[in-house]
């Protein structure tokens, strides 16, 4: 798939960072299988609403004991 | 002084093997150094693992070493033990280039915590190591400092992004070397390279002083031989630092007491999904005679589905990307010749990804974290995998620079390894076989929050059972 013209010009606006070479245009088309994954997960994932700290689940998903 | 060990032995000693040995009066911190330089003179010319070797320095250090154990003054964990480490870790005044052109010059204004634990204990640093440029490629190219070579190959990868680290250690140039892994830049070149890496739990160590990827899934990590090496290593560098708010408070266990070699009680899950999907044959073929090497330490092995696993994987790829680009976002505008070419294709498509879904990873870490734990390590100690799931590919086959074609090859490298990263887990690799090339293979063992002892205390077993982290490559 070849990267939108429409994405290349957002990343130009938002940042001022313009592809930088050819592969670059692989990079960014390489995203589709990315974007092919999360919409797979579409309606399984989302937002957590409850506060959830990843220290805390670190914390709290140790060895029982220690 | 006991027993002098013989000097042609002394640099395929491990590290804990070369500390005993100092500390015992057997050898002399001189002649560990010069062990190792020699090495490093005769064979770096293929491997390419150095870019800074501090010489004299590392024989000025080892002789006050010798100095002091001949006085009788106490000796730290680690003392006259030769090490060098990647070119991210900064030394204040030193050049810290991070395997680029960007900071080629640059000299931090700063010591790295791990590096001052390190040298309280003894350590001697002997320089900095060749890595993938700014930490941000699997596979070991670097177009600044040249390619690292894998040692049992020339024409292979090391594995990246501790490139040097990994090389090195196998070359037994020096009996360790810090790394770093945000997606597997630890486990991966120990695996290509033969060697043992272990990634501690997110915050078990600190990064203060030490170049960020992305500041959610960086970690500080060692490339040793041995289990036991990673184990003596850890109890040296972890533990909370001020320089470091991020870094945890857990109490920092005796790692090396929970050696044993019995795996008796413990089991081990073996993830069906994901780890294994599209896995070459010889690769399986090393894993379930691992598999079988830990059966035999008392081990029960038992196969389960992890279903939030895709999950996890996109959202690691999103948190990194996202993080790496934002770090480089005044470099890419400013100096984006500077860069590699393939790193500066990577960083780009970061800018593409919408903060929305960047977010929400973020927001999702600590639940999805509960429920990996729920679904693959309730009831079992450890989780094994494959760290990489094909045979070791060659530099040409995963060169973009010169064949933006060999994309998806490249990226696939850190499947196995990126997942660990997201949930914050400890995972070690360990050496456990060669592919039909003779190039090694390498399995992953991955335990709880803070668990590094079982992890370390399986991988010693598997260690005791095995002898795979014994060979070293012939150069």
């Amino acid at each position: 798939m070849e990267p939108d013209q429409v994405t290349m010009e957002a990343i130009a606006r938002w940042g001022g960072i313009v592809l930088p070479n050819e592969a670059a245009r692989i990079g960014l088309a390489d995203n589709a299988a990315l974007i092919a994954e999360l919409e797979a997960l579409r309606g399984t994932m989302g937002f957590e609403e409850e506060p959830s700290g990843f220290e805390a689940a670190l914390r709290d998903c140790r060895e029982p004991g220690q | 002084m006991n027993a002098p060990v013989a000097a042609a032995d002394l640099a395929l000693l491990s590290m804990t093997e070369a500390a005993d040995a100092f500390a015992a009066g057997e050898v002399t911190a001189t002649a560990l150094a010069e062990a190792c330089l020699a090495r490093i003179a005769a064979q770096d010319g293929v491997v390419n693992s150095v870019i800074r070797l501090d010489r004299e320095a590392a024989l000025e250090a080892a002789a006050v070493a010798d100095a002091a154990r001949r006085a009788g003054r106490p000796l730290g964990r680690l003392a006259g033990v030769p090490m060098m480490h990647k070119d991210m870790y900064y030394r204040a005044g030193r050049v810290s280039s991070c395997g680029s052109r960007i900071r080629r010059d640059f000299r931090p204004a700063v010591t790295a915590t791990v590096l001052e634990r390190l040298d309280a204990a003894g350590a001697i640093d002997m320089g900095t190591l060749n890595m993938a440029e700014f930490a941000q490629n699997p596979t070991g190219h670097n177009r600044h400092f040249g390619d690292c070579h894998n040692p049992w190959s020339p024409a292979y990868c090391t594995g990246g992004s501790s490139s040097g680290s990994g090389a090195g250690v196998a070359a037994r140039f020096f009996y360790a070397a810090l790394g770093s892994d945000t997606g597997g830049s630890i486990r991966l070149p120990a695996t290509l390279c033969g060697v043992t890496g272990l990634k501690p739990t997110q915050t078990r160590v600190s990064r203060a002083g030490v170049m960020p990827l992305s500041f959610s899934c960086d970690n500080v990590g060692p490339l040793v031989r041995t289990a036991r090496d990673a184990a003596r290593f850890l109890g040296v560098t972890a533990g909370h630092d001020p320089r470091d708010p991020t870094s945890a408070r857990e109490a920092v266990p005796d790692y090396e007491a929970a050696l044993t070699g019995d795996m008796r009680g413990m089991r081990v899950a073996v993830c069906e999904t994901w780890f294994l999907e599209g896995a070459d044959a010889p690769v399986v073929a090393a894993f379930e005679a691992a598999l079988d090497a830990l059966r035999a330490r008392g081990a029960v092995v038992t196969r389960i589905a992890v279903p939030s696993l895709r999950a996890i994987n996109a959202y690691t790829a999103l948190i990194s990307r996202v993080e790496g680009a934002a770090i480089h976002a005044n470099w890419m505008r400013e100096h984006p010749g500077d860069y590699a070419i393939h790193l500066s294709a990577r960083l780009y498509g970061g800018y593409a990804f919408p903060a929305h879904l960047y977010v929400e990873a973020l927001s999702r870490r600590g639940s999805l974290l509960r429920q990996f734990v729920a679904e693959a390590l309730t009831g079992h100690d450890l989780v094994a995998t494959p760290t990489l799931r094909t045979r070791v590919p060659t530099l040409a086959e995963t060169d973009i620079d010169a064949d933006p074609a060999n994309w998806s090859r490249f990226m696939a490298v850190s499947a196995n390894t990126r997942p660990f990263n997201y949930l914050g887990l400890p995972a070690v690799s360990v050496p456990c076989g060669f592919d039909d090339r003779g190039l090694p293979v390498g399995l992953q063992l991955a335990g709880r929050p803070f668990a590094e002892a079982t992890v370390l205390r399986a991988a010693d077993a598997f260690q005791q059972e095995t002898s795979w982290h014994r060979k070293a490559p012939a150069l």
